[in-house]
This record gives structure tokens, sequence and C-alpha cells, in this order.
């Protein structure tokens, strides 16, 4: 099925995949359809929206830890949002909500199924790239502009959104209310066009994955990176629409009086919260299982073993996303809502822990006895396990609703939403940069400087995300502006400082990686074709691969994580080898 | 229609060849099916919105006729079946190589397409003059919302059935490779079946 | 003229005097006297027949691989999930 475009054929299947490139320069760079190029198009993106998310974050806790004082550099902020550096409320509301809307839609979302759904999809089932490329440049080119617009609030008369990044009606609705009305609006149209950028990246990953797996590739040979991106991108394709129908129908609130969330008229505030929620949870699982993918291909790789019970995860994987569907109450335990409903909610959310326990369990099982190599990939991933153990521990905690009476809307769920989200997402994209970065750019990172990065990453995040338990338990409460002003949270203020500071320690040394990702792209080691000795077929093309990916279509003969095989004097035996006799997994696989 | 191993190579109206056997269907088939998912959860919102808001607060509403038009909104469902049957007789026509017939069927779909389009926009017109607009409590709220995006799914439809008719004219259809025509009738009938159900829960009840 | 190798073509007009048949049904019944239940119930019954009608037969759902038939109900669960479950909040 052939594709032409310009001048040269974009993608054949069924025979010879790679051909002479005669693309141009805005062909192949810009406006490119290779999944490739589109995947590194997201990752620049999505990390200059991590650093701004970033930058927001520390706005913040100068004004946790050091409530009311001028900021350092305040000065080049306008009056609206801190005269003399000193940060006013109603900009704070806008910098909790902004941090949480770029770090969530523009940075961890794009960064694991935009940037990684795209580069490995192709690469790793050994197909040429996507089913439809041209709709996955267009996924990408729609992306950009919902940035702009998410930027462009910034500026307006009234300030950005300030009803949170969960924008809960009637506040978000109501600019008599909020003090914003255009950055509301804007906030509402910016992910209206990125849920559409999301669900055309979708089906394309999700056709792709069911059509074009080459002869061989059969289901249960997926690495557990593209099956947690299978999933995870049906959980976009069917939660991202109903956000947009939310979201269409808070705007048309804001702008042309309708009511559906407006008490006024009969309209429920909390149907937009079922709304929001029902979408939200499955996001955070959209958020979280690309992680464990790759986490799972770094620690097979790191530990030299085959994945421990790799049908279990498989099977994990399959169960978080259906089950991640009946869950979403639980973030409305305190809302009101329907008590009945919270029991149902609460049981649904305690049987959910399950499948990501497996999980746990079994990347143990797989470092477990291994012979490990603690490349600087692996020990990002072994601190994503920690670290999401944690937070997922302190889930637990939420899921009882007697106790999330207590703790619904403090800082311990600022901590376990942390842990999830850095020490689970971003830990491992940090491992995953780390480890296909070789095959991106065709260059090593440094290591040195990549350890310096993850031990001082390790120790300052634990000390900025740790004592948000304790101070959730105290009763300091989320979004909260000056903490100081009530008594009983004074006696905590020290641990306030000490969080603040660390986080100004960790965010500095996220230059470290900053630095280490720039300088490398043009002054890293040659890369070689497979640097990690790992077994995906993405290791059998060289670094980085052709336009079309593989010269043949590859023929897959054995399960992806065929470590310290006994059949092979190497350690590491590649999907796409073919062994002499027919020889069988060394670990049981199916 | 699709069973494994093409009769030859370039045979586009099959899975693509030489990969595992997926979902037994050609790649752009698939894919629009997958996208129909995103849209059912999409109307999924707006009218699981509706019937929500109407078991919670029926007041709200009148009964069947008395603020909208039945005998006209009819017709006009009426009129999209026929252009859901004109479409798949376009499909049915470049299935059995017959171009002039896709053409002519096309057209006619194009054509009635529009007719409804224009008739929703009349009506609505209508309405706003009657004075049921959307900020008209829950009944404005969720009518205009759920028929609005039901008209601007059917709008994209009618340009893209342009799209598909012009390069039917270009000659760019055959029994060998019509999957253009196929998809684009799959996502008319989406819109054709969403309207089904919205007619009956929007005006009969 | 091309060798032609597909299912041969479903009565496509009988489907439409179906159709036809019971969107006339449907407008018969809307005003009847009958409880709002009752004739709810119906309705919603007529068009989901409706609706079936256009997926087995326009859509071709009848002559697919069973996958693809899974794959196209899948939604359909989770969206009575969303109205069911968000009713019990408005109705206890």
């Amino acid at each position: 099925m052939a594709t032409t475009i310009g001048h040269v054929e974009e993608v054949t299947l069924g025979g010879a995949e790679v051909h002479a490139d005669t693309r141009s320069f805005v062909r192949k760079y810009i406006f490119s359809t290779d999944h490739k190029i589109i995947g590194i198009q997201f990752l620049i993106m999505s990390l200059i929206f991590l650093l701004l998310g970033g930058v927001l974050a520390m706005v913040i806790r100068w004004q946790l830890g050091f409530p009311k004082q001028p900021m350092p550099m305040g000065g080049v902020l306008p009056e609206t949002m801190a005269p003399g550096g000193v940060v006013l409320p109603e900009f704070y509301n806008s910098l909790v909500t902004m941090h949480g809307t770029f770090m969530v839609f523009f940075a961890i979302m794009p960064l694991l199924v935009g940037v990684f759904g795209n580069y490995l999809i192709p690469l790793k089932i050994g197909a040429p790239d996507m089913a439809f490329p041209r709709i996955n440049m267009a996924s990408f080119w729609i992306a950009v502009p919902a940035g702009f617009l998410m930027l462009a609030g910034f500026f307006v008369e009234g300030g950005h959104a300030a009803a949170g990044w969960t924008s809960y009606a009637p506040l978000s609705e109501r600019a008599d209310l909020s003090g914003v009305s255009m950055g509301q609006i804007l906030w509402c149209i910016s992910l209206i066009v990125l849920g559409l950028s999301s669900i055309l990246g979708s089906f394309n990953y999700i056709t792709t994955i069911i059509n074009m797996r080459a002869p061989g590739m059969w289901w249960f040979r997926l690495p557990l990176s593209i099956w947690s991106l299978f999933v995870t991108a049906i959980l976009v394709l069917l939660a991202m629409p109903i956000l947009s129908g939310a979201i269409i129908m808070l705007l048309f609130d804001q702008t042309i009086g309708t009511h559906f969330f407006g008490p006024a008229q009969g309209g429920q505030p909390l149907l937009w919260q079922h709304l929001f929620w029902f979408f939200g949870h499955p996001e955070v699982y959209i958020l979280i299982l690309p992680a464990m993918g790759m986490a799972s291909d770094i620690i097979a790789n790191g530990a030299r073993k085959p994945i421990f019970g790799y049908t279990s995860m498989v099977l994990a994987i399959l169960g978080i996303g259906v089950l991640g569907w009946g869950v979403w109450g639980h973030h409305m335990f305190m809302s009101g809502m329907n008590p009945t409903l919270g029991t149902q909610f609460m049981i649904s959310t305690m049987l959910i822990a399950v499948p990501s326990a497996i999980k746990v369990f079994n990347w143990l099982g797989t470092m477990w006895m291994g012979n490990i190599r603690f490349h600087v990939p692996m020990l990002h991933a072994m601190a994503f396990v920690s670290m999401f153990t944690i937070g997922g521990l302190s889930g637990i905690f939420m899921a009882a609703t007697p106790v999330d009476i207590y703790i619904h809307y403090t800082y311990f769920i600022v901590a376990h939403l942390h842990y999830v989200l850095f020490g689970g997402s971003l830990f491992a994209i940090f491992a995953a940069v780390t480890f296909w970065y070789p095959k991106m750019f065709g260059r090593m990172m440094s290591p040195f400087w990549g350890r310096v990065h993850f031990f001082l990453t390790f120790i300052f995040y634990n000390l900025v995300f740790f004592p948000m338990h304790n101070l959730g338990l105290h009763g300091h409460m989320r979004r909260i502006y000056d903490p100081t002003q009530y008594d009983f949270l004074k006696p905590v203020q020290p641990i306030n400082e000490l969080i603040s500071i660390s986080a100004f320690l960790l965010f500095a040394t996220q230059l470290i990686f900053a630095v280490n990702f720039i300088v490398s792209w043009f002054k890293g080691a040659k890369a070689p074709e497979n640097p990690w000795e790992d077994n995906g077929l993405e290791w059998t093309v060289p670094s980085p691969p052709p336009h079309g990916n593989f010269v043949t279509v590859p023929q897959v003969y054995r399960a992806p994580y065929e470590y310290s095989s006994p059949f092979v004097t190497e350690d590491f035996l590649p999907q796409n080898r073919e062994l002499p006799e027919a020889a069988p997994s060394a670990a049981p696989h199916s | 229609m699709a069973h494994a191993g093409a009769l030859h190579d370039e045979d586009v109206m099959l899975p693509p060849p030489g990969r595992e056997p997926g979902a037994g269907v050609y790649n752009e088939k698939l894919g629009m099916w997958v996208f129909l998912g995103s849209e059912i959860m999409f109307f999924t919102a707006l009218i699981g919105t509706y019937i929500i808001l109407r078991v919670a607060h029926p007041t709200a509403w009148k009964a069947p006729g008395e603020v909208l038009a039945v005998p006209i909104t009819a017709i006009n469902t009426f009129l999209l079946i026929c252009s859901s049957v004109t479409m798949v007789k376009a499909f049915a026509a470049v299935q059995d190589g017959n171009l002039s017939g896709l053409r002519k069927w096309l057209i006619a779909t194009v054509l009635i397409g529009s007719t409804f389009v224009g008739v929703q926009v009349y009506e609505y017109r209508h309405l706003i003059e009657k004075g049921f607009v959307p900020s008209e409590g829950l009944y404005g709220s969720t009518f205009y919302t759920m028929t609005g995006f039901h008209g601007f799914h059917v709008t994209i439809g009618v340009i893209c059935l342009i799209f598909v008719t012009w390069r039917a004219f270009q000659g760019r259809y055959s029994a060998k490779d019509y999957r253009g025509v196929e998809v684009i009738g799959l996502y008319w009938h989406f819109v054709d079946l969403v309207w089904i159900i919205l007619f009956t829960i929007v005006y009969l009840i | 003229m091309e060798e032609v190798k597909h299912a041969p073509h479903p009565n496509y007009i009988a489907v439409f005097i179906a159709l036809g048949v019971l969107t006339g049904l449907e407008l018969f019944i809307a005003f009847l006297p009958w409880s709002q239940m009752t004739r709810v119930l119906i309705l919603i019954g007529l068009a989901v027949w409706k609706a079936v009608m256009v997926a087995l037969y326009y859509m071709h759902l009848r002559f697919e691989p069973q996958r693809l038939r899974w794959l196209a109900v899948a939604p359909l669960p989770l969206a009575v999930i969303l109205v069911f479950i968000v009713t019990r909040e408005f109705r206890w």
C-alpha cells in the first residue's frame, strides 16, 4: 500500500522499505510524516513545557516557603501578577492551575504518548512507519497551536485560568467569582484543540499496532512498552472525547449562556465533576502506563533477565485499562455525591491496586538474581519502581473513603500525585530519554553527568515531596496562598521552607540534564547500533534509523526479553535473530 | 470479503500484506472504525448529559411538539436516511465497477446531505425567532448543543463527500480500490445513526 | 470489466423501507396517550433497532470479521456505565 508524496515512495509494505531519500529540508524536518521526526518534534515541544511547568512550580514554592516576600527577579513580572515581586493571590490561583495544566497536558502526556508512542511503535513492531503518516504529522501540527493558545492566557486581561487544572464549575464559568474570563475561555479552546491532536494520534497508534506487526510479532511477543502504549492509546481514544464534550459545555456556559453546570436554572455542578473525572481517571493511567511499559523494557535490559511474569504483566496492563473506567468517583468522595456511589467507588479503587502491585512484584522478580548493569536508564527505572510504589501506597489511604474525608484536598494528595507523576512518570521519562537517545540522535548522553543528575534529582525530589505527606496529615490544604494565615499551620511552616529550598535545588539540578541533552546532540560519543545490547527490533537498525526503518521486513522468532539465553554466547538474543535450529525461549513466556 | 493471503501484492482492499494478521481489514477501514469509537464517546458526553439532566430535572422539558417542529424534522430525518441509501448505493456501484453510478449516487448524497443541513439551519432560525435559545434553561442548552454538534459533524461529512465526489470524477476509484468511498460511507452512516437516536430522544420524548 | 470479488450486496432498499416504517411507527407512538415510561421504552427500543440495522447492513458489520464487530461495539459499555452511574447521582 503505497502513498506517494512529493518525489519519494513514502511507505511500502511487503517489499523493500527503505528508499533513497530525496525529500526537501522542510519535508524532512518540519512538515515530516516520518514518525521518528514527529516523535522528536513532540520531544522538543514537551521539554519546553516541562521547563515552563517547572518555572511555575518555583514561583509557587517561593510563595509557600516565604509567603508575601518579594521574589528574586520577581520585578520582571507585571503589576497584575506580582507587584514589587510579591505574588498576588489571584496570580497564585493561576499558577497552581497552569502548573497542573502544563505538566499534565503539555509535558507528561505528550512525552509519554506523543514522543515514545510515535518513536517506538513502528520500530518495535517492525513496521516502516505508522498506518497514517500524514495524519500523524497533522497530530503534531495541531498540538502546536493548542500550546500557543494555552500560553496566550497569561497575556490577556484578567489573567490566565485560575480554577485549578480540574476547572470545577461553577467557579470556572463565573468570571464574576474567579475574576478570570478570557483566560478560562482560552484554556477551554486550547484543550479542545489538543484533544483533537490526541485523538488523531490514538487511532493511528491503535491501527498500526493491530494491523502492521511484522511477521512473527505475535500479540504475546510484543514488548511491554508497546502493550502499554496500545492500551494507553485506547484510553486516549475513548476518554479524551468525554473531556472535549465537557469542556464544550463549559465553554457554552461561559459564552452563550447555557446552563449545564450552573445551579441557577437546574444545571448541576456535580455533573462537571463526574464528566471531568470520567475522563480524568483514565487520564492518570494514560500518564503511568507507558512509563510502566518502558520501565519494563529497561529493567529487563539492565537486569539481563527476561521480565518476570510477562503474561501477568500483559494481563495487568489490560486489567488497569479496563478497571480504570470504574473508579473515577474516588476523586469525588468529598463532593457531596451519592454515598452509595462512594462505597462502590471505594471498592473498585481498592481492586485496581492489585494489577499495579502485581507489576511491582514482577519488576522486583526481574531484578532478583539478575546480573545488573547499573547504567543511567536502569538507575532511573529502579527509582521509578520504588517511588511509584510509595505513590501507590499513599493511594490506598485515599481509596478508603473514611480516611479520605480527612486527607482530601490536603498536601497528602499533592504528595501522592507527585510521587506517581514525578517519582513514577518523570523518572521513567528520564530513563526512556536516556535509553533511546542514542537511537534518536546517533549519540550517547554523558553517563557521568547522567549519574550526577540522577542522584541529585533523587535526593532533592524526596526532600521536596516526602514531607508533603506530613504537611497533609497536619491539615495543610491544597492551593492555599498563604499557609501562615492559620495558626495551626504556623508550626509546619519550616517544613514548607525546607520543601521550597529543596525544590529550588531540584529545579537547578535539571539544568544538568538539559545541558547533557543539548551538548550530547552535537558532541556526544557516536552511538553504535545497539549500545545497550537490547533485544528490541529498533536496535537492529542504524542509530538513527533511515526513513522507512528496515531494509527488509523483519521476521520475528521469539519473545522480547530473551536475555541470558542458554542458546547463545551473548547475554542477549534479539527478537529477529534466526538460530540454526529452532531454539525455544529460555523462559516460559506464554 | 477479507481473507488471509492477498490475490496479489497490491490488493489494497485487503489487510496489509506480509504482516501478522490483525483485524482482517485494510488499514483505512480499521482506522475509521477506531475513530468512530472516539465519536461514540463524544456523543455519549453530550447525549449522556442530556439524559442525566433530564432524569434529574424532568420538569425543565416540554412535551413533544410543543416547542420543536416534529413534522418538518421527521421529513428531515427521512431525508438523512435517504442519503444513507444513496451513499450505500454509491458504494455498491463502485464495488461492481459501475463508475458512472458511483458519481451519480455520490452527487445525490451530497445534495441530500446539504439539504438536511439547510433545513436544520432554517429550523434553528425559526426557533430562535420564537424565543427558544440556548440559554433557555436546560431544554435549550441540551437541544442546541446536541443537535448543533450533530449538524457540525454532518457539515464536515458533506465537505468530505464533496472531496470524495471530486476524486470520483477524477477517476480515482475503481472496483480494485474504493477505500475512500467505503471510509467516507462509514462516517456518513455513523452520522445518520446518531441522528436516528437524537431524533427519537430529542423530538419524540 | 475487472473481476469483482465481494460479498453479494444485501438488499439495501428493503432495509430502507424497514427504516421508513419504523420511523413512521415512532411518530405514531410518540403522540399516543400512553404513560411516559411506556412510550420512552418503546421509542428507544425502535430507535436502537433502526441504529442496529444501519450498523449491520449499511456499515456492513454483518459481513465483517468478528474482530471488527467486537471493536465497533467496545465503547458502548463505557457509555452505559457513565450514564447509568451518574443518573444514580441525581436519583438516589
